[in-house]
């Protein structure tokens, strides 16, 4: 049975197959009671015939003589008006007299006097129920043995067996009847918490994450258990999404509030060169406040688990070089000595370029801005590493966790969205790579180790 | 066995004088509509007995080209079961117990009709074997004798009388030969069954020296010639026509009791027109074909709703239980059996001679 399908169907399906079965069973079984009870009733009519005939057996003019009495024959003709066949048999198997020659006891010559065989014969066509009777004279000094043989058709039988399993019949229909109500009311009733799980669910507003409250049967008990820790997992996910909208939209309302005030206060002014400076200041704030939403953009696109971006071979040697490159004229222009070191072969992964990249220069970015004065970009081979290592201040070992959460700055006063190191947390993830914050080789600055697991081949 | 042999051939005796093999054939006419049937019937039933009947049979359903053939009970037996003979579509004898055995082995194939399940239980065996007629065994005497010494109208009656005037009577009865008749035999073997007061009857035949012939037709022969004052066991669809033209001889029914035998008729397994028999058949146990034998025959006819004369109602009414239809049942067979014949034989025999050579008790 397929996984899909309907429970109740299938639990139908379970129970009611064997009582099917079962019932099929039963009436076999009383059909052959009833045919073994009208076989009994009816062979005594074989017994009585094949006495009234064997008394009848005498010894007479050197041979075995009969006067058949018409009654024994009679007595084998019901009201079913059956077919009536006899014979008799001298010791040694010569037909005496008869109107059929029909065949004799299977069992071979025994040694009992007066011994009854009843058997179903099928005798020219027509099936017969034959009682042979083996016994001998009881003469002065006559022991002479013979077998009388009669038979008859089966219509008398076969209606008393009919009769009496039409009476079966009902007995047996009834308790089925009662059985598959039984199974009905069982079954329903053992999927109602079911139904009533559902209810619940589907009454829900579905703005709530409460857990649900409602006395279940064990089994269910456990789904409502898991689908609770579903909903609190649910639940800190939006409340982490919440705070993260706040602290996005308090940091772009920081910067937009600066814009306008300082528009405003240009414009209380006609001195141009207040507005020139007035410009240059918007233009770097706006630059900042763009970078910002750029970076929440891609936070939230990281973040996003439905997102399943493709993923493609690429060299880290090669991510590690255009990151720094693009990085060289900015750090260059600060005084920084940003440098490359890359391994002899390449470092094939899987992974997404722009990402990586994205991710290089967020770090870069980063060491940048917190007053590095020599970068450097590393790749490592076994496991593939990507590294960026700055001589800048470092963080200290205590803060190491902090800082991967958004918004949250490491110092006052440094300019910078504190979502940098998040987005590398996210990629990290995206990638199934670790991120590792270290101090230096040397030990002042931070070495930032993105290390990939698994896929390195 | 020659004794089985010497039984088939007494079944010759059954059927009354006549020619063997005579033959009726009524052509199909054309008809629209029915496609023309063809059918056979085999009988042991003379033809003035018969072809009232396939006249209005095929008066009423033109397009069935009929042949009937008669024969002795014996040649229908005889050819029923040989292999290389014509087949019949139904055959038609007053031979009981060789019929019913026929049906009893098997050879006959029932008819499902209205008509047939309506037909009297007694009258018939399982669906297979009808008896058509009702013919009871009567007694038949001469006028002067019941003018000289009364009439007879009981077995009690003509016991008394071959008792009492044994010396007048001497050899002026007849009755059938149960050795050589077996219509003759078939009797004998109710008769015993019936009462043991029969072999009383036997001895006082015996006592008188009757006259033991073969069929009805020789007895009533010698009755109308004079040869004899009383027949007995004469089968009554034969003696009612014979009398009619003979004012001399007086019928009886007896009334204490008397035998009816019936003509039975079977639609055979093999019949090459099973069809158009069970048609002709279901016609004969019809109140349309009863009527006609009840009115145009002197067989009797069986249908319970038909009354007057000719027919078993009218007889019952008249004589009540004293009518003993030989039943139809496994019982016949008993009356087959070799040993059995040899045994009543020889008892007939024995009693028929109890009073040859011995002084007679004075009654």
């Amino acid at each position: 049975m397929s996984d899909q399908g309907s429970l109740y169907r299938r639990l139908l399906a379970w129970l009611l197959l064997p009582l099917l079965v079962l019932g099929t069973l039963m009436l076999v079984l009383a059909y052959l009671d009833a045919r073994r009870t009208a076989d009994r009733a009816f062979d005594r009519l074989l017994e009585a015939a094949t006495l009234a005939i064997a008394e009848q057996v005498q010894w007479q003019n050197e041979r075995l003589w009969l006067d058949l009495p018409p009654a024994a024959l009679e007595m084998l003709a019901t009201s079913a008006e059956e077919r009536v066949f006899y014979a008799l048999f001298d010791g040694d198997g010569h037909f005496i007299t008869g109107n059929a020659r029909l065949p004799g006891d299977p069992r071979g010559d025994s040694e009992a006097v007066d011994t009854l065989h009843y058997r179903n014969v099928d005798w020219r066509d027509l099936a017969l129920r034959q009682g042979i009777r083996r016994t001998r004279l009881e003469d002065w000094s006559l022991r002479e043995r013979f077998e009388v043989r009669v038979a008859h058709t089966r219509e008398g039988r076969q209606a008393l067996t009919l009769a009496l399993f039409r009476g079966n019949l009902a007995y047996i229909a009834a308790m089925a009847g009662l059985a598959v109500i039984v199974v009905l009311l069982a079954v329903r009733s053992a999927l109602a918490p079911l139904t009533r799980l559902r209810r619940a669910i589907r009454a829900r507003d579905p703005r709530t994450l409460a857990p649900l409250e409602l006395p279940l049967p064990r089994e269910l008990a456990e789904l409502r258990e898991t689908l609770n820790e579903l909903l609190a997992r649910m639940r800190r996910v939006r409340a982490n999404q919440e705070r993260f909208i706040g602290d996005a939209s308090h940091q772009l309302r920081t910067p937009l509030a600066g814009l306008s005030a300082r528009a405003e206060l240009a414009l209380r002014q006609d001195d141009p060169r207040a507005w020139h400076d007035a410009l240059r200041a918007m233009q770097s704030t706006s630059a900042s406040t763009a970078r910002l939403a750029v970076q929440l953009l891609s936070l939230t696109r990281l973040n996003n688990p439905e997102a399943t971006p493709e993923l493609q071979r690429l060299d880290l040697n090669e991510i590690a070089r255009t990151a720094t490159r693009s990085a060289l004229s900015v750090c260059h222009r600060d005084g920084i000595d940003i440098g490359v070191e890359t391994t002899a072969g390449p470092v094939m992964i899987d992974g997404i370029d722009w990402q990586l990249e994205e991710a290089l220069s967020n770090l870069i970015d980063n060491a940048r801005r917190y007053g590095a004065r020599c970068i450097t970009v590393r790749v490592l081979d076994a496991p593939a590493t990507l590294e960026v290592e700055d001589d800048g201040p470092g963080i200290p070992a205590e803060q190491r966790l902090m800082v991967l959460r958004p918004f949250y700055r490491g110092r006052d006063g440094v300019e910078g969205s504190g979502l940098g190191l998040a987005i590398v947390d996210g990629i990290a993830r995206t990638h199934r790579a670790r991120l590792v914050l270290n101090d230096a080789r040397d030990g002042k600055g931070l070495r930032v180790t993105l290390r990939f697991l698994g896929d390195h081949q | 066995m020659t004794k089985s042999l010497c039984l088939l051939l007494c079944l010759a005796w059954l059927s009354l004088p006549g020619l063997a093999d005579e033959r009726l054939h009524f052509p199909a006419a054309p008809s629209d509509g029915e496609p023309p049937l063809s059918l056979i019937v085999h009988g042991a039933l003379d033809l003035p007995y018969v072809k009232p009947v396939l006249e209005d049979f095929h008066r009423r359903h033109p397009h069935f080209e009929l042949h009937y053939r008669n024969f002795t009970t014996l040649e229908l037996h005889r050819r029923f079961l040989d292999d290389d003979e014509e087949k019949a579509d139904l055959v038609i004898s007053s031979a009981m117990p060789w019929q019913y055995r026929l049906a009893n082995d098997g050879h006959a194939q029932p008819l499902r009709t209205a008509s047939a399940e309506a037909w009297p239980d007694w009258a018939r065996w399982r669906r297979e074997l009808f008896g058509l007629t009702f013919e009871p065994i009567v007694i038949v005497y001469r006028r002067e004798l019941a003018e000289r010494f009364g009439a007879i109208t009981s077995h009690a009656d003509l016991l008394n009388l071959l008792e009492t005037r044994h010396q007048a009577l001497r050899g002026r009865v007849v009755t059938y030969d149960p050795a050589r008749s077996g219509a003759g035999y078939t009797y004998a073997i109710e008769e015993v069954r019936l009462s043991p007061r029969y072999w009383d009857l036997v001895a006082a035949l015996g006592g008188v020296d009757a006259e033991l012939v073969g069929t009805t037709g020789e007895m009533l022969e010698g009755l109308a010639e004079g040869r004899y004052l009383i027949g007995y066991n004469l089968l009554g669809s034969y003696a009612s026509d014979f009398i009619a033209t003979h004012p001399q001889l007086e019928m009886v029914i007896p009334r204490d009791y008397a035998l009816v035998t019936q003509r039975l008729a079977f639609i055979p397994r093999e019949a090459p027109h099973p069809e158009a028999a069970r048609r002709f058949l279901d016609y004969l146990l019809s109140e349309t074909g009863q009527g006609v034998i009840g009115e145009q025959t002197s067989l009797g006819a069986v249908h319970p709703a038909l009354e007057g004369p000719g027919t078993a109602r009218e007889l019952r009414t008249r004589l009540g239980d004293a009518l003993r239809p030989i039943r139809l049942g496994p019982g016949l067979l008993a009356t087959l059996d070799d040993l059995k014949r040899e045994a009543l034989l020889a008892r007939w025999t024995r009693e028929y001679q109890r009073w040859s050579g011995r002084p007679r008790p004075h009654p």
